[in-house]
């Protein structure tokens, strides 16, 4: 109840962009249940960059993948821009998931065989684009993640930190108003992570895009809004930046 | 929704990111498709064959049926089935009385056989238990109603004294010409289709043309001719000088090797001058005419080979047999197993890739048209690779068989159909082994792609 209040207080006249209640999802595996997530109600804001955190085998990526509507949760709703993910058929599902979402995956997930550009525009070709303008689009975005040179070439030809960057103009295709980020940086080495955190932080700000990223780097937490604890199915803690920033100190 | 071209460039990109393993695909479909051609094209150029040889065999056969149209006349039946608009149902009857199995037939008929059996049932009383044991008959269906049978019963015996009347003509006419023939035998008397004899064949009531006329007579005496040549054979001098020349004992010669060595210009030739030296009457023959009968013969043995060789065709899929037809099933089932292997790979290979393009938005459909494309592609590929192998093959096979037979009666067109029909199954058989691989892979849940491997 104190939480959903800090909710409240930050949030002024803020749009909700995703919102849960009681959001529960059990896992039956050969008879035995698993209860992945017990019960999360919260509501998320346009335009904000909250960061989860959590172990591994705490719910987090269930938690991922139901408010990125990947999955349908057992119980409870979810409201991605007003809308009950539960209510919509298949075909729904997959225009929300072009539209208004973005995802971008730790291990890239580019397709293997399409050079950047087309990695890009693939999601516009989905979202009905004509070609010659989902081309121009394209290499804008390309542009916007500093790899405009590098169109045609083909993922295995670039580095992790590049490939990540195309996975970013790629998300941000049909101009979403959702990023979800998991684990953007775990293969990345210092450097290049960095690099990735400065291009979100610049999309969350200059394009007021929504940025809800899993993640165990710490850096994220500069760079985020609000931070998010999972554990055991269910949320620890919610946090705003500043709040976090003393103890954090403290610890180090 | 997606351009059909961006589909097929996503499932062509698929196809040649996997080069390796579409090769053995490709190489699945393109056997199984080879054997289907082959025996496909097989049997087609067979079936083409069969019917240029039974023609040929025809026309080979022509001075035959001439002499026996000259020499006795048609029995009842063969005027029954030649004119078989005018006794519709005796020519039923008959049909199926010959069809009979011989036990049915003592049965219903005692021993008479074909028309006698008419004259048989003229008899009430034997009408009425030839019914009854028909009735028995379980499994024989006869194709006249009983009515309609009864009726033609009773008009048989008009007919009959119509057929005899057309005999009695043909043993009139038949006279004429033996008188005409004098004291030649028929075939000699042939020989003059073209002039007085066929005058007065045609003077006897015959039909005969002068083309048909001109044939006849080239027919009959090459016949003639052929037959002085095989005499020789009896004849020891001429026996022992094709025995030395050819380096074979005497009695080790045959017709057929006479006829061999009579193909090539300076054996006829010497073989006349032996002839003529063993004191054979060859005023009618010279080397080119004795090439030329060699070379008729080698035709006709080649034909009744062709005849033997395409005896099995017809029956099953398409005139490939039985046998061939399960053959052929079997092998496009090993097929399209091996393509729903190799597609199911294929899927769980790339679920990563699959569940990141529903991550973009794809639709269930999409995703199942790039995996029956993909599918497709190869089995077009495999298709018309099999089918170029099949039908190599078979062509090189049937040519050594057929030879020159071949070349007059190749099925261009049935050949081009069975192609076709060959791709069309290739990328039929790719397309439904993909159709259960591209379901699982279009109801891959789109989180997989969060997976880490």
């Amino acid at each position: 109840m104190k939480e959903e209040q800090t909710v409240q207080t930050s949030a002024g006249e803020r749009r909700i962009i995703i919102r849960t209640i009681g959001m529960k999802k059990f896992y039956n595996r050969k008879g035995q249940i698993t209860q992945a997530l017990r019960g999360v109600d919260i509501a998320i804001f346009d335009a904000e960059f909250i960061t989860v955190m959590g172990p591994s085998g705490s719910g987090k990526s269930t938690f991922f993948n139901l408010i990125g509507a990947l999955d349908s949760p057992t119980h409870g709703r979810v409201f991605i821009d007003e809308v009950d993910v539960a209510q919509l058929t298949a075909e729904e599902l997959a225009f929300l998931r072009c539209r208004k979402i973005g995802y971008i995956f730790q291990s890239y997930n580019l397709i293997p065989y399409m050079t950047a550009l087309e990695n890009v525009t693939t999601p516009m070709a989905f979202g009905g684009v004509q070609t010659d303008e989902a081309r121009k689009r394209g290499m804008d975005l390309l542009e916007l993640v500093g790899l405009k040179e590098r169109w045609f070439h083909r993922p295995i030809e670039m580095s992790g930190g590049q490939q990540q960057r195309v996975a970013i103009a790629r998300a941000l295709a049909n101009n979403p108003t959702v990023l979800l980020c998991d684990e953007p940086t775990a293969n990345l080495d210092h450097h290049t992570g960095d690099e990735i955190l400065a291009i979100l932080q610049r999309l969350n700000k200059e394009r007021g895009v929504t940025i809800i990223c899993a993640t165990h780097d710490h850096r994220m937490m500069n760079v985020c809004d609000r931070l998010l604890w999972i554990r055991d199915g269910a949320i620890e803690r919610i946090a705003r930046r500043d709040e976090v920033k003393v103890e954090l100190g403290g610890i180090d | 929704m997606l351009s059909f071209r961006r589909i097929v460039r996503i499932a062509f990109s698929g196809v040649r990111y996997r080069l390796f393993r579409a090769t053995i695909t490709v190489a699945v479909i393109a056997i199984a498709m080879a054997f289907l051609m082959n025996i496909l094209g097989e049997s087609l150029i067979k079936k083409s064959v069969a019917e240029a040889a039974r023609s040929r065999i025809e026309e080979l056969h022509r001075t035959d049926t001439w002499i026996a149209r000259l020499s006795v006349p048609r029995t009842p039946e063969e005027i029954i089935f030649d004119q078989a608009g005018r006794a519709p149902v005796a020519k039923t009857c008959l049909d199926f009385f010959s069809r009979l199995d011989y036990g049915r037939r003592r049965i219903l008929s005692g021993s008479a056989e074909s028309v006698q059996i008419f004259d048989l049932l003229q008899d009430a009383e034997k009408q009425e238990s030839f019914f009854a044991a028909l009735a028995n008959m379980k499994a024989i269906r006869f194709p006249v109603g009983r009515e309609e049978f009864v009726s033609f019963l009773a008009s048989w015996p008009e007919l009959k004294q119509q057929i005899r009347g057309v005999r009695e003509k043909e043993q009139a006419a038949i006279n004429r010409i033996e008188q005409a023939r004098g004291e030649r035998s028929i075939l000699e008397a042939l020989t003059r289709a073209d002039g007085e004899f066929g005058q007065a064949i045609r003077d006897a009531g015959f039909e005969l043309d002068d083309r048909e006329a001109e044939t006849l007579a080239a027919q009959a005496r090459d016949i003639m001719d052929s037959q002085l040549i095989e005499d020789t054979i009896n004849h020891t001098e001429l026996r022992q000088a094709v025995a030395a020349r050819k380096d074979l004992l005497p009695g080790d010669i045959t017709v057929n090797i006479i006829w061999k060595m009579l193909r090539d210009a300076d054996s006829s030739e010497w073989y006349l001058e032996q002839m003529a030296a063993a004191g054979l009457e060859v005023s009618g023959l010279d080397a080119g005419r004795v090439r030329h009968l060699a070379e008729r013969r080698a035709r006709a043995r080649l034909l009744v080979k062709a005849e033997l060789r395409t005896a099995d065709t017809g029956g099953g899929l398409m005139g490939i047999g039985q046998r061939m037809t399960w053959l052929a099933l079997v092998s496009m089932l090993v097929c399209v197993v091996g393509i729903a292997n190799a597609m199911l790979m294929s899927v769980t290979e790339r679920f990563r890739e699959i569940a990141t393009l529903k991550c973009l938005g794809a639709l269930n459909t999409f995703i199942m048209t790039v995996f029956l494309i993909e599918s497709s592609i190869l089995g077009l590929a495999g298709g018309i690779a099999g089918t170029l192998i099949g039908l190599v093959i078979c062509v090189v096979r049937m040519f050594f068989v057929f030879q020159s037979l071949l070349a007059h009666a190749f099925p261009w067109g049935s050949l081009g159909l069975g192609a076709l029909i060959s791709i069309t199954a290739g990328i039929l058989l790719a397309a439904v082994a993909a159709v259960y691989p591209s379901l699982r892979a279009a109801r891959l849940a789109p989180m997989e792609a969060m997976r880490i491997e």
